[in-house]
């Protein structure tokens, strides 16, 4: 079976498992539970002490001691690589794999890495207290630490790389996947994302007034900006062919991968959403897919204002007159911004989604309305069913102008 | 993975070694290292006995390519994949020409590390809301590649890498993989990394670095030999402009130098930070990146290995490259680390020149170590390469290696 792509013919890429850790909870039950619920898992958190910085809430993993955990290479993980361990561990199982993964590959992003461990060494270390600075707190520091760590746990000897291009680097990790599974690189694909919360972003955002002091409102009035999450998510990814032959049960099929960036500012998104548009024109040629075919839309919506407004703009210049009737999941309400993180689980949440053929809602917030300068058809209160969906788009919109966007669709579209 | 014709048109480069491709290949030539500088040991950071110096990069060099006002809204990193860039770019014709399509893929091992650092002194010394939003905005690791991107109005796919050593070489065969597809139709594809007291200190305390131990006292990396003791840390940055033969030869732009092949893989027996047992693992899947691309051995006529004097990774990738080549003897294995350091993309700028430039013998080279079965090259006359491998392997595990043929 092939995929009809600008003329070129391409074996179809399922994704056979899934996998995650975030605010709802740990794994994909909690959070699709938590996601049909439109529970939204922003609120008071512990992970460090927030009581000088100039916001208070985050959708914060909960503290658990998966049976995971009873390996003794789990005490020597950072959060982040727990988070990514834990997600990968799923998604594999789910797709019906175990480890060693061979002819595998690991593609992942990250913003921090092991930031949050690093800085009980930094709090140490700055102040001239080198005898508390502990040097393996900074062993897994660095942003590929997450991506690195699910690769030596799954016995991965195939391709790992990790993205950090902020907040579409799990996005574009999984465009990296899909690539590498379509070329024969690799027969398996383990790709995600990972991030835990940390004060150097929860700070720096802060610095930048990115963040709303309550929970955010994506797309709607008055919205004041982003709020903060922390998780991992994972899907596995291989031929689809392949993955019927072997007995799986594909969840759906990661059709198409695009990006692009706006090259226009630091930190604001070019307000015109052009490149938002291109990377979501890219993804829809690269699955073979007219525009028409999408059913809903998660998207990026962090909840700041110049954010949604060119997202609203990028999804006017793609879906023209539709833009304001194709549904539209705000995942980031419920389980705030998870940075590096986001693409992936936002995939994830798009392939539950999909699976379960409704769009999951957003908390009502005191109201339904939307920002009517971004009039989107945004997915309130209750879950929205959606009998006849077949596609879908996922955004990342990034710090930097980085614009990815990935389409999914059902296996049996 | 094989190109389809994906031709290196330009090469942007800054490092302790000066500006611009004809400076390295000087210091490549005569294997000699660029002076290094003491770094500022007035914080504190530095153990007594830790190494003092680096491979720095002249702040005066980035002057001709940036004017105060951008260079002022710019982190060291920025500033440096930014020049290179730029002058990768002049080289291939295209200075001035907004690039719509153009891709950008950096590697990046610490991101702008000095910016980081201040934004964690105001957050956890000053207090949270000490938080300076420039210092945030220029501390995220894609800063270097978003910065590129505005000067050149690359509107493509903009991707930053973090896979530390082994970062580089996948960036450029990401961007030739994006070029080979059509996805773009040419891609700037680098590295950058700033050196600042406190990564030197760090890394000295990790004992990556080499230490005082040169006849002269000097700190010297020592590529694959037995004495080794650690890497002359650097920084700098090198872009190059990857695009399709066709595409180049229109503007009547001509190669530096064809990318044949690309690819990578992973030692999962490396520790966090460290180096693995798994050298067999990264050679089989070596030989069949080759056989995939349809290269044969026998058709590789040089190497250009990432060895840097690291007591461990020199000998992974050593046993590495053993391993794949079997019982055949090894090409002549250059290993510029001695000269360009580890980290800023020396490294990458000399493979891209390897096919064009007469390397000297191997800066810090002098005892072979038995352990490793592999002599770098001795700087004796060589004709000059048709088919080069270039390979890189990280303390972590991964492994990235390219193939690049003569123009």
């Amino acid at each position: 079976m092939k995929q009809e792509i600008e003329g070129r013919r391409v074996a179809p890429v399922a994704v056979t498992g899934v996998g995650a850790v975030s605010g709802l909870g740990w794994g994909v039950g909690p959070l699709w539970a938590g996601l049909r619920a439109g529970r939204s898992a922003i609120r008071d958190f512990r992970r460090f002490d927030h009581s000088l910085h100039r916001t208070h809430l985050a959708a914060e993993v909960e503290s658990f001691s998966p049976a995971l955990a009873a390996d003794p290479r789990w005490e020597r993980l950072s959060l982040a690589d727990r988070f990514a361990v834990f997600a990968a561990s799923e998604a594999l199982a789910m797709a019906g794999l175990a480890a060693p993964v061979e002819d595998g590959g690991v593609y992942f992003g990250s913003s921090t890495g092991g930031m949050f461990e690093s800085e009980r060494f930094f709090n140490e270390f700055l102040r001239g207290r080198w005898r508390q600075a502990r040097l393996r707190d900074l062993t897994s520091q660095q942003v590929n630490g997450p991506g690195d760590a699910v690769a030596r746990w799954l016995g991965v000897t195939g391709p790992v790389r990790t993205v950090s291009s902020a907040c579409s680097s799990g996005a574009l990790a999984l465009g990296a996947a899909l690539d590498a599974v379509r070329s024969g690189e690799v027969e398996v694909a383990v790709a995600g994302g990972s991030d835990s919360l940390c004060q150097l972003t929860y700070a720096g955002f802060n610095a930048l007034r990115s963040v709303d002091e309550d929970a955010c409102r994506p797309f709607r009035p008055g919205r004041e900006g982003m709020s903060f999450g922390e998780g991992a998510a994972v899907l596995v990814l291989e031929p689809l062919e392949r993955a019927l032959a072997r007995g799986g049960e594909p969840l759906a099929v990661l059709a198409g991968a695009g990006s692009a960036c706006d090259a226009h500012h630091m930190t604001a998104p070019d307000p015109s959403g052009t490149g938002a548009a291109a990377a979501i024109e890219a993804a829809l040629r690269d699955a073979g897919m007219p525009a028409a075919e999408i059913g809903f839309v998660n998207a990026h919506g962090t909840g700041t204002p110049l954010n949604d407004a060119a997202e609203w703009r990028a999804l006017q210049r793609v879906f023209g007159e539709r833009a304001g009737d194709i549904p539209l999941a705000a995942t980031k309400a419920l389980l705030g911004h998870l940075l590096g993180s986001s693409g992936a689980i936002e995939a994830v949440a798009t392939v539950l989604c999909l699976r379960h053929r409704e769009v999951h809602p957003v908390p009502a917030c005191g109201g339904t309305a939307v920002d009517p300068e971004a009039p989107v058809a945004l997915v309130v209160d209750r879950p929205l069913p959606l009998p006849e969906v077949r596609a879908a788009v996922s955004t990342s919109l990034a710090f930097g102008g980085s614009n990815a966007a990935l389409v999914f669709s059902r296996v049996d579209r | 993975m094989k190109g389809q014709g994906i031709w290196i048109t330009g090469v942007g480069t800054i490092g302790a070694y000066g500006s611009g491709a004809e400076s390295l290949r000087r210091a490549l030539a005569s294997a000699e290292p660029p002076a290094s500088v003491e770094l500022d040991r007035s914080a504190g950071y530095h153990l007594s006995r830790a190494a003092r110096k680096g491979l720095m990069v002249d702040p005066a060099l980035l002057r001709e390519w940036l004017s105060p006002g951008e260079a002022r809204r710019m982190s060291p990193p920025s500033k440096l994949a930014v020049t290179a860039s730029r002058m990768a770019l002049r080289e291939a014709g295209l200075e001035g020409a907004a690039e719509e399509g153009m891709g950008v893929v950096v590697s990046t091992v610490f991101g702008p590390t000095s910016y980081s650092e201040g934004l964690l002194r105001q957050i956890l010394l000053e207090g949270p809301e000490a938080a300076s939003p420039l210092l945030f905005t220029e501390s995220v690791s894609n800063a270097p590649a978003a910065q590129i991107a505005i000067s050149a109005k690359a509107r493509g796919p903009s991707v930053t890498l973090c896979q530390r050593e082994a970062g580089a070489l996948l960036a450029v065969g990401q961007a030739a993989a994006d070029v080979a597809a059509g996805r773009v139709p040419r891609a700037l594809a680098g590295a950058v990394d700033e050196m600042t007291p406190l990564l030197h200190s760090l890394l000295d305390r990790f004992g990556a670095v080499a230490r005082n131990g040169g006849p002269g006292g000097q700190e010297v990396a020592r590529p694959f030999d037995r004495r080794r003791a650690g890497f002359l840390a650097a920084e700098g940055a090198t872009l190059l402009v990857l695009e399709r033969g066709e595409s180049a030869e229109a503007r009547g732009a001509g190669p530096r130098a064809r990318v044949l092949a690309w690819g990578s893989a992973f030692d999962p027996t490396a520790a966090a930070a460290g180096w693995g047992t798994g050298h067999a693992g990264l050679a089989r899947a070596l030989r069949r990146s080759l056989e995939r691309a349809g290269i044969e051995l026998a058709a590789i006529d040089r190497i250009v290995a990432g060895a840097s004097g690291s007591i461990g990774g020199d000998r992974v990738e050593a046993l590495m490259l053993r391993e794949a080549w079997a019982d055949r003897p090894l090409p002549p294995v250059h290993a510029p680390k001695g000269v360009t350091g580890e980290y800023g993309g020396g490294f990458l700028a000399a493979a891209a020149l390897a096919l064009g430039t007469p390397f000297g013998c191997t800066a810090g080279f002098e005892e072979p170590d038995p352990d490793l079965g592999l002599v770098p090259h001795d700087g004796s006359p060589l004709p000059a390469p048709s088919t080069v491998l270039v390979t890189s392997v990280a303390a972590g595990g991964a492994a990235s290696w390219l193939v690049l043929g003569a123009p």
